[in-house]
């Protein structure tokens, strides 16, 4: 009994009813064997029409039959394959005066940003530790005609080092490095857009303005209200007309920092990144590969899945699992890179593969010369699914400063008290 | 998430009375040790001490490897027959890098033995080894950091040390060591380090190779050349550069032989067999 009562009031927290006739058709339900959670969302249908709005701030994630009212903030298109299909899906953020949420659409509901929504039967899920709307076949969205206000919060201070893909109402501080300008066709309308990288003392990081700033390369400035999104496997900062750009009177000095590999790990990835560790893995691919003269592609037994059979060109490279202590990443290293770290040329390993009839010989040499080997690496993430993975630009063996290492130690001894 | 690999030593993580059983997808495992490193996974580097199969079929090994606190234990399973051949092969003793995840036996409550279990491993050299002690050093220095500041915050919450600027794993694993952990001998750690340090610094004991073969050649040599007054020690040298060994080897391996009480000089320059 107790849990009927329970349920008829999570039915009355999001539909509109009278609670006699709620209890009255639940207990219907469940009287036929229906079970609870079924006879719940049975009613819910029943009474849906009159959905009681909810504020953004009140939505936990994996609740069902949603509704509420929030304006779009930001929102992208990007295509995902689904079960073999390319589809096109929308994510952005929608905000009322309570929270900032992200979501997903799952098909083109025609929504701009700036647009406020009301939404019915949307559903949440957990995404980076917040609860995140998704907007199906199933829910129903339309334009209200009119605004509201936004939740306002003093925005929060980053490092560029920092900057976690989600995040919103950030403030940070950077110098732009470089940038450029280009037109992108949005509902029909020409926009200018501008890409390029800024940087802090911190990192580098790779940034987007939907709005004409006059920026300048050089410039350094202050963004408050900008929010960050993954591109490419990296963290990137976007800005826009609900940010403040301001140019600020002081120079930023960037010096090489080795980021620790947990921050790398958080942010899911970084441009011109320096890391250090361990290599503590070599992965089966590692070694010598042959690719096709025409595109390039990796052949398999000497096949391209585009041009066939072809006289395959040999090429060297090496994918590493690189560790800290703190956080560990993988590390593709091209054929010059490979060569600098295992101190031998591509074509001296050739023959030795040719004399032992064997490729996977030089998968065996490279773990042996490798393994445990401390490596300093500066490169950019590249998009991945599983871990993230640095795409090597220049590398390095660390030549250990064992005496600066043990008076650094010593040292710390010492700061104990 | 690929787990990261803590540089741990034995000392700590052998005191390690608490595991972890999380909540995730893959629910991963960690063994809590008493300065609150969160272990799934480890990479050990130190002296090889010890390789003995287990197991019916001699698949399995057990070694153990020594740091400059204790043992670390490490297991090479079945189902990963390359570790467990490099293992076999490699001489005893000799400086090994282990990368492993956190092995728990929990025979009956409130006992646990922890260990690892190998994913890989291979000979390496001293300096690798040397650096090895100066990371698991700094490791530990820092969760001793983290365990004093936690303290003198009465408890912080994970939350805390993280804006102190500690990684999340320490910052998780100092704060739930502080609450099962009691009485965590800060001094006797630090000690610990300091002993580490000065182990790589001045007295450690240097890794000699296993010279058998060579003790046996040089003994032949000594057996053939002594007569009444013993054999004379450039000659013993030169023979058995003659018949190929390095000198430096040769002198080595005499040296040995002298310590080991396998020969004596009956008077200098001289050399005879007991």
């Amino acid at each position: 009994m107790e849990e009927i009562e329970k349920a008829v009031e999570e039915i009355l927290a999001s539909v509109k009813a009278d609670k006699d006739k709620v209890m009255e058709d639940l207990k219907k339900f469940v009287d036929y064997g229906v079970p609870l959670e079924q006879a719940k969302e049975a009613v819910m249908s029943k009474y849906g029409e009159v959905m009681k709005e909810k504020k953004l701030k009140d939505i936990e994630a994996g609740e069902r039959n949603i509704c509420t009212v929030g304006k779009i903030i930001a929102i992208d298109e990007r295509e995902v394959e689904v079960r073999g299909e390319r589809r096109k899906i929308y994510r952005g953020l929608l905000g009322d005066d309570t929270a900032i949420l992200s979501f997903t659409a799952w098909k083109d509901f025609g929504l701009n940003k700036g647009d406020v929504i009301r939404i019915e039967n949307a559903s949440s899920s957990e995404w980076e530790g917040q609860p995140r709307l998704s907007l199906s076949e199933w829910s129903t969205v339309e334009k209200v005609d009119y605004d509201i206000e936004l939740i306002k919060r003093a925005p929060q201070k980053y490092n560029l080092i920092d900057l976690k893909p989600g995040l919103s109402n950030v403030e940070v501080r950077g110098k732009i490095l470089s940038m450029e300008e280009r037109e992108v066709n949005i509902g029909g309308e020409a926009r200018k857009v501008f890409s390029g990288i800024m940087a802090d003392e911190t990192a580098k990081v790779r940034f987007t303005a939907w709005k004409d700033f006059g920026l300048k390369e050089g410039d350094v400035i202050r963004i408050k209200n900008a929010y960050v999104r993954k591109w490419r496997g990296a963290p990137q900062i976007i800005f826009d007309e609900n940010s403040t750009v301001e140019k600020v009177d002081e120079d930023i000095v960037m010096e090489e920092r080795v980021v620790p590999l947990y921050k790398v790990v958080e942010a899911g990835g970084g441009v011109d990144l320096t890391i250090e560790g361990t290599i503590l893995d070599v992965r089966r691919d590692a070694g010598i590969i042959f690719r096709c003269p025409h595109c390039n592609r990796k052949l398999r037994d000497g096949v391209c899945e585009e041009h066939g059979e072809v006289e395959g060109i040999p090429d060297l490279r090496i994918r590493a699992l690189v560790d800290d202590g703190t956080g560990a990443v993988e590390v593709i290293f091209n054929r010059e890179l490979s060569e600098k770290l295992l101190g031998k040329k591509m074509e001296e390993y050739m023959d030795v593969a040719k004399e032992a009839m064997d490729y996977s010989i030089v998968h065996d040499e490279i773990v042996d010369k490798l393994f445990a080997t401390v490596v300093k690496i500066k490169g950019d993430s590249l998009p991945s699914d599983f871990i993230v993975t640095i795409f090597a630009r220049d590398a390095e063996v660390v030549s250990i400063d064992r005496e600066g290492e043990l008076e650094e130690i010593k040292m710390q001894l010492e700061g104990l008290q | 998430m690929r787990e990261p690999a803590w540089r741990i030593f034995a000392a700590e993580y052998n005191e390690s009375n608490h595991v972890i059983e999380s909540t995730g997808e893959k629910k991963p495992r960690y063994v809590l040790t008493p300065l609150g490193a969160k272990v799934n996974r480890l990479f050990i580097v130190g002296v090889l001490t010890d390789v003995e199969e287990i197991g019916a079929e001699g698949i399995r090994r057990r070694a153990r490897v020594s740091d400059p606190t204790g043992m670390h234990v490490v297991y090479a399973e079945a189902f990963e027959p390359e570790v467990a051949s490099i293992l076999a092969d490699m001489d005893v003793p000799s400086y090994i890098a282990v990368v492993g995840k956190a092995r728990i036996y929990e025979p009956e409550e409130n006992v646990l033995y922890v260990s690892a279990r190998a994913e890989m491993a291979k000979e390496v050299d001293e300096k690798t080894r040397d650096h090895w002690i100066m990371e698991a050093c700094r490791g530990t220095l820092m969760r001793i950091n983290a365990m004093k500041d936690a303290m003198s915050m009465n408890a912080a919450t994970s939350k805390q040390l993280r804006e102190l600027g500690y990684p999340p794993m320490v910052a998780e694993g100092v704060s739930e060591a502080l609450k099962v952990y009691k009485d965590v001998d800060l001094e006797g750690y630090e000690m610990m380090v300091r002993d580490a340090i000065s182990f790589i610094t001045t007295g450690k004991k240097e890794l000699r190779k296993d010279y058998a073969e060579e003790e046996e050649k040089v003994l032949e040599i000594i057996a053939e050349m002594q007569k009444e007054e013993g054999a004379i020690w450039d000659e013993v040298i030169q023979e058995a550069e003659r018949r190929g060994m390095e000198r430096k080897v040769v002198e080595e391996v005499m040296v040995i032989l002298l310590e080991k009480g396998q020969i004596y000089e009956p008077q200098l320059g001289k050399i005879k067999m007991v």
